[in-house]
């Protein structure tokens, strides 16, 4: 009697589907994980502990579900009431009993045709009542019964056509509306942040990231240029629902390596916008790289934290940039508060008072090739961070690698990479990674971990005292937050470990999950018997 | 009539614009920023091979030559090009082509091969070094170095190795608690481990947490040979030059001569 009424208990929860009230309060679920960042401010923390810095070293691999697709396989699950959400890197998604991996339902999404467009990633969901969102690398949105997998609808954000534009992020699901953004940003693409009606997949605004000649910011673009001036917006934003702003990063402007075609500071390229959810208006901007020549997307995580600023309690957003500085913004305003280098670079003097950087001479990309730090891949990149509110520290995947960039003018041809030019690593010295943790107040570090390469993995952190990530030789590693002790590691078996792992419970139990190769891995501590 | 001649001007363009300077100059921007780091900027070969030579390792067509681009080669240091349109290949193998123009294939090297032969066996070079089926695994194999490295390359690889170590033969020491140390080339490395293979041959793995110290060597673990005689060595690079033609074992037996 005991089991039936459990069933009908589990069945009942999730008719009621995840209302955006239950998004807003994802913290209050710490057993799920509602969105792609976990919550809507990206902190990547969970109060669960019952994995701890003692007994991380017990922790095993719990299920294994193999998508059947190597490479490119990026998803961050979605966990509603012991139903995992994932995508594959194919236009496939799948809903998964978290705590066996067994498969309850399977999608497939229908390609035009048979060009191999499906090796792009997908990186994820979004949830909303009984739906699912996802994007496809032919750029469509597609919604889905969570219940069966079946399509409800799809909208096109852009005509695919191949080279152009495509899609990877996990969709953002804000009070009626689906939020999303475009890849494309190294062939010569104009980006864009769409909202859709949840309900019917009708587009209800759309923000141009790069602004045409007529509109503000247009004159910061030569000629023509801005049509084909860049400005992706390929990773997931986030939203603060009491100001009701969408924070949403930009990518490069294009062509990458190339800026004499398209003089001045290239707005929006590599900034941070805010943005209205309902309509899509502009609130205020701020551009970390102005007229960027080094692919610095600012696609990073624009992380939501509310902290005491020297003696203020204030909104902030916080952001470990390509570029190799951390930024502190004031979410409410857009004010500049801080920007501090947290790797190794040599392109900016310094950030001035007003947040423009001061540039270092010869930083440009030349026809014989100029060296500089950070390289391409940038100081970090789109992996996660995570924020521990105990130790009050902002953990990340660092990047030590310099690069020699190359130039030449390019010719714009639909479809073609618009690249303008190369880029090599520098061989002066080999590359190395970090995990490094960092005072968000004042940029100063509190501990490093320093790994062979540079790593692509995300954090996570938990009130087990624990950080979790991935290093770029396959091993799924946990740390301890407060001193940067490596306490326990898995080798996975696949040397580029991108996604970021989520923690979730099912049952009174915790578990972590992290993609490697083609497979999820789900590990636990072992149960008494 | 005014169409026929139209077409006759454009097949005339398209066979002209397989070699037009301007492809030439649009490869070589892009070899440039993409080959020259390893084949040199005019393709004389450095840690890559020479390109102007007519000779090439893995088939002469055009089309092998931009499957070697577009895909890489395999179990070398070759990387694919993914990133390069199919146009930009076949400007960078027009631009390829266009270096051994005129060289009428390889240059002869002055010296004795049969000679260098004997340099190569009296100063134990098969010790560390694989020619054919003869010879150590330890260090890089020599079967075809003549196709694949400039004299130059070979000449400082034998005086000054140190000039240019590949990283997958970077030497390391791993210090043990004891103090004992282990020296080999580093085949494998990663934050917690690092997989040596000693001159012996064998395989030697360790966990850096067991082990005092691990250190990367800057310099070649080949001794440098500058005490050769003038001809000896003249006669050495005029041996391991005339190796081009021997098998690596990528070859595929055919049902006929297994039988």
């Amino acid at each position: 009697m005991k089991l039936v009424l459990g069933i009908i208990l589990a069945a009942t929860l999730s008719a009621q589907g995840v209302t955006y009230e239950r998004i807003v309060n994802a913290l209050h679920e710490q057993q799920n994980w509602l969105t792609y960042f976990g919550d809507y401010g990206a902190m990547r923390y969970r109060d669960l502990k019952q994995i701890t810095t003692a007994n991380v070293k017990d922790l095993r691999v719990e299920w294994m579900f193999q998508t059947g697709q190597t490479g490119a396989f990026q998803t961050v699950p979605l966990v509603v009431d012991g139903v995992m959400y994932i995508s594959a890197a194919n236009g496939q998604a799948f809903a998964l009993d978290a705590r066996s991996g067994r498969q309850l339902w399977m999608y497939r999404h229908t390609f035009p045709s048979s060009e191999k467009i499906a090796q792009q990633p997908n990186r994820g969901m979004a949830i909303l009542g009984d739906r699912v969102f996802m994007v496809t690398t032919d750029a469509h949105l597609i919604a889905l019964d969570a219940r069966t997998g079946k399509l409800v609808w799809q909208a096109e954000m852009a005509p695919y056509k191949k080279g152009q534009y495509f899609a990877t992020l996990a969709p953002l699901a804000v009070k009626d509306k689906i939020i999303v953004g475009i890849s494309g940003g190294e062939l010569g693409i104009r980006g864009f942040i769409d909202a859709y009606d949840a309900s019917t997949g009708k587009r209800a605004w759309r923000f141009w990231t790069v602004p045409s000649k007529d509109q503000p910011g247009g004159d910061t673009w030569l000629a023509d240029s801005w049509q084909q001036g860049g400005g992706a917006t390929w990773m997931t934003g986030t939203f603060d629902p009491k100001l009701n702003t969408l924070f949403w990063g930009v990518g490069n402007a294009s062509p990458d390596l190339y800026g004499a075609g398209r003089l001045g500071d290239n707005l929006y390229t590599c900034s941070l916008v805010a943005l209205d959810p309902d309509t899509g208006k502009l609130k205020w901007h701020y551009q970390f790289t102005p007229h960027d020549t080094h692919d610095w997307d600012a696609n990073e995580v624009p992380m939501l934290l509310d902290l005491n600023w020297k003696g203020r309690q204030r909104k902030l957003v916080v952001q470990a940039n390509r570029n190799a500085f951390f930024y502190v913004l004031d979410r409410e305003t857009g004010e500049f508060l801080l920007g501090k280098p947290f790797g190794r670079q040599t392109w900016a003097k310094e950030i001035d008072s007003k947040g423009r950087p001061v540039l270092m001479p010869n930083t440009e990309p030349s026809p014989e090739g100029t060296h500089l730090c950070p390289g391409l891949g940038g100081a970090t990149n789109w992996m996660a961070p995570t924020y521990n509110p105990e130790t009050k520290l902002f953990y990340f995947s660092v990047r030590e690698q310099c690069d020699v960039y190359f130039s030449s003018p390019p010719v714009y041809v639909e479809g073609k990479l618009y690249w303008g030019s190369a880029f090599r690593g520098s061989t002066e010295e080999k590359e190395w990674g970090l995990l490094k943790a960092l005072d968000p107040l004042t940029g100063e570090t509190k501990w490093d971990f320093r790994y062979v390469r540079a790593p692509w993995a995300g954090t996570l952190s938990t009130a087990g005292g624990l950080i979790f990530t991935g290093d770029e030789d396959g091993y799924f590693l946990a740390f301890d937050a407060r001193t940067g002790k490596d306490l326990w590691r898995m080798n996975t078996g696949n040397n580029h470990l991108v996604s970021a792992p989520i923690t979730f419970m099912v049952a009174g139990r915790q578990y972590v999950s992290m993609p490697s190769g083609a497979v999820l891995l789900t590990f636990a501590l072992p149960q008494s018997k | 009539m005014r169409f026929p001649l139209l077409c006759t001007l454009l097949v005339c363009a398209a066979a002209l614009r397989a070699q037009s300077p301007a492809d030439i100059a649009e490869g070589k921007a892009t070899f440039r920023s993409n080959c020259a780091f390893c084949h040199g900027l005019t393709g004389t070969g450095g840690r890559g091979p020479a390109l102007n030579t007519g000779h090439f390792l893995h088939g002469s067509t055009d089309e092998e030559l931009k499957n070697v681009v577009r895909n890489g080669v395999p179990g070398t240091t070759m990387p694919a090009f993914e990133l390069l349109q199919p146009d930009d290949i076949d400007k960078v193998v027009i631009f390829i082509r266009s270096l051994s123009q005129g060289s009428g294939g390889s240059a002869a090297v002055a010296g004795d091969a049969s000679l260098g032969r004997q340099v190569y066996e009296r100063n134990g070079c098969s010790g560390c070094h694989r020619i054919g089926s003869e010879g150590s695994v330890f260090g890089p194999d020599l079967t075809r170095v003549g196709a694949g490295r400039p004299l130059d390359y070979l000449r400082e690889s034998i005086v000054n190795p140190s000039a240019d170590v590949p990283d997958e033969f970077a030497g390391v020491t791993v210090v043990l608690r004891d103090g004992k140390r282990i020296r080999g080339i580093r085949i494998n490395e990663d934050t917690f481990s690092v997989q040596l293979r000693e001159t012996s041959q064998n395989f030697r793995m360790f966990q850096k947490s067991e082990v005092k110290e691990v250190i990367h060597e800057t310099l070649s673990m080949m001794p440098a040979y500058t005490k050769l005689a003038a001809a000896d060595l003249q006669n050495l690079l005029a041996y391991l030059s005339s190796l081009r033609e021997g098998s690596t074992g990528g070859g595929v037996r055919k049902p006929e001569e297994i039988r």
